[in-house]
């Protein structure tokens, strides 16, 4: 047997094999590029060309209404010159630092958390734990939104649990607020992965560490954590590019205020474009929020590409 | 034909045993390990008290005549929700379905053809065409909206339709991926039959591989529409006239007024989030089955 190349002995040869290992020449059959055409052609014209089209308008000097609306140009370097003085700018960077920070730890904490409590659970806690925030996470963001601004406001359901009804949480610590509302709407992806993956973690390797009389944070951190770092590594990068486009939660919820304090990019992206009529530098701000993306992108892309 | 599609699609042979947890060795609990399991599902308890929380205002103002930001015993009534199900407030939950269905009918069906090619089919660059696949399903395309609103506005589309093709751009990389994976572990042989019997591609599609990969085409589908239904952004700055605004916006005008509806709003919330509550478990109904799917085949 070991004299045959190429066929797997235990589930013998796939189509997919016996194809690959033909002498003649590459076929393309053309219907398949015509099944292709109606995504790629979606993809090219409400993705790449506007990616594209987004690259030269934040370098012009557009402005939604007036006579720049209708004669603008080309200034690139008087658009970066702005971005570069622009205060505002830098505090929403530093602000969406924080909150994408800050969404991303508590995610993984809470997420694995929830996961290992409810492999240990009474199957009712269980199921009633589990539904609760697999409730919150399914929610649509505007949702969450009003249910975070009327429990965070003063005399909202925080407030009244804490026995302090006049605090308003929500003026007070407005940042820490929105972040652990965003959490609030992730957690539930994050534990429903990783309870999966870790059902997948053989037991065995577990009750060997046992024998060996290795602590609960020896077994966590040499067997548990390598196994799931990649379900973690991808929650990361996963919840990131979720936070950084969580527009919806903060506009309802503060429309990032109190003064500048949760303006996040796509927010302070927005009130440029739109409230301050700077069509073109909305367009640049947004383009650093593309900058961004694909750098978390090409991460996910890499650890996703490895299992395909 | 139909004795092909019949064999048990999605029935589970192997289920109860797969899925059954694996329990630890029997051991006599002590009086140690019945306190650390108490502690545990103390601590779950308190964590499942703080994640109910921000939600309780939503389902007790929804059914109160009096409701307030604050959380309070009701005065029950249901005339919050008769008073949202009417005039405007329903013409935007219809919009919403509108915006949803379009949507999700554009990216399902390109996004299937997609799938069936990049699974089965010999094509060119098809690693690079994968990878770009995968990027643009992981990085939210909704940061591109205000390239789009330009675009729109030059040629007068600012409205419901293309606003609906657009977000059918936004969920189809991920449902091209998902639906992709499905296909792969449809197996080829019955594929292979309908082609001996000279079955057209567009036949092996539609009698073959699309009843086969139903639960996966279905997830996908659920996830396009959950996708469009809870859109804020993109509506808010793509559709223009007032009367094609779906139920976010709508959400988001309840905010605005001057004198605020509680209980109006918090009852037209939950209203907007019951498609959603319903799909999603649909959805994982059918990822269940989705693993089970060699049954096709008998062997």
């Amino acid at each position: 047997m070991a004299s045959i190349p190429l066929v797997d002995t235990v589930t013998g040869p796939s189509t997919s094999e016996l194809w690959r290992t033909r002498r003649d020449k590459e076929r393309y059959q053309w219907s398949s590029f015509g099944l292709l055409t109606p995504t790629f052609g979606l993809l090219i014209l409400l993705f790449l060309v506007p990616m594209g089209f987004a690259v030269w308008l934040g370098f012009t000097n557009l402005t939604l209404v007036g006579p720049l609306a209708i004669h603008s140009s080309f200034v690139p370097w008087q658009q970066l010159t702005r971005l570069r003085t622009d205060t505002s700018f830098w505090s929403s960077l530093w602000v969406t630092g924080i909150f994408i920070a800050g969404s991303i730890v508590g995610v993984v904490i809470m997420g694995y958390t929830l996961a290992s409590l409810l492999m240990r659970a009474v199957p009712w806690m269980r199921m009633i734990v589990g539904g609760i925030v697999v409730v919150a996470w399914m929610m649509p963001a505007v949702t969450a939104g009003i249910t975070w601004y009327a429990s965070t406001t003063g005399g909202g359901a925080f407030a009244t649990l804490l026995g302090t009804p006049n605090s308003n949480f929500l003026d007070n610590d407005p940042l820490l607020v929105v972040t652990i509302a965003s959490v609030w709407s992730m957690t539930g992806f994050a534990m429903l992965v990783m309870g999966a993956a870790l059902r997948n973690i053989p037991s065995e390797a577990i009750e060997a560490a046992t024998v060996e009389n290795a602590s609960t944070w020896q077994r966590f951190r040499m067997i548990v954590l390598p196994l799931l770092r990649p379900t973690m590594t991808a929650i990361v990068l996963l919840t990131g590019l979720l936070a950084l486009a969580n527009f919806s939660l903060i506009y309802i919820m503060t429309q990032g205020g109190p003064g500048n304090a949760t303006n996040i990019l796509p927010l302070y992206s927005y009130q440029q474009a739109f409230s301050f009529n700077n069509l073109a530098y909305g367009a640049l701000i947004g383009n650093i929020m593309v900058v961004i993306a694909t750098v978390f992108g090409v991460f996910y892309v890499r650890i996703t590409a490895r299992r395909l | 034909m139909s004795e092909m599609t019949d064999t048990n699609v999605g029935v589970p042979e192997s289920t109860t045993t797969a899925d059954a947890p694996v329990l630890p060795p029997e051991n006599r609990p002590t009086q140690r390990t019945k306190v650390r399991s108490a502690t545990l599902n103390l601590i779950l308890g308190g964590l499942g008290v703080l994640f109910l929380a921000p939600m309780l205002w939503l389902f007790l103002a929804s059914i109160d005549k009096n409701a307030s930001w604050g959380v309070e015993w009701p005065h029950f009534s249901l005339i919050n929700f008769r008073h949202v199900l009417t005039g405007s407030l329903l013409h935007s939950l219809w919009n919403s379905v509108i915006l949803a269905v379009i949507s999700t009918t554009i990216a399902s069906v390109a996004g299937v053809f997609a799938a069936y090619s990049l699974s089965r089919r010999r094509i060119p660059f098809k690693g690079p065409l994968l990878l770009f696949i995968i990027f643009s399903s992981g990085v939210p395309l909704a940061i591109l909206v205000i390239p789009v609103y330009e675009i729109f506005s030059k040629y007068g589309l600012l409205s419901i339709l293309p606003t609906a093709v657009f977000l059918s751009v936004t969920s189809l990389p991920f449902e091209v991926y998902l639906m992709k994976n499905f296909i792969d572990a449809v197996p080829t042989d019955l594929e292979e039959a309908a082609r001996m019997e000279r079955a057209s591609t567009f036949q092996v599609l539609r009698r073959v591989v699309i009843p086969l990969a139903l639960p996966g085409i279905a997830a996908a589908a659920i996830f396009g529409f959950v996708n469009a239904w809870g859109s804020f952004v993109v509506p808010l700055i793509l559709i223009g006239p007032q009367n094609q605004q779906p139920a976010p916006i709508a959400i988001y005008t309840f905010l605005t007024l001057p004198k605020a509806q509680f209980g109006n709003i918090a009852a037209y919330s939950l209203v907007f989030c019951i498609p959603v509550f319903i799909l999603y478990t649909i959805s994982s109904r059918l990822f269940r089955e989705g693993f089970v799917l060699g049954g096709g085949v008998k062997g």
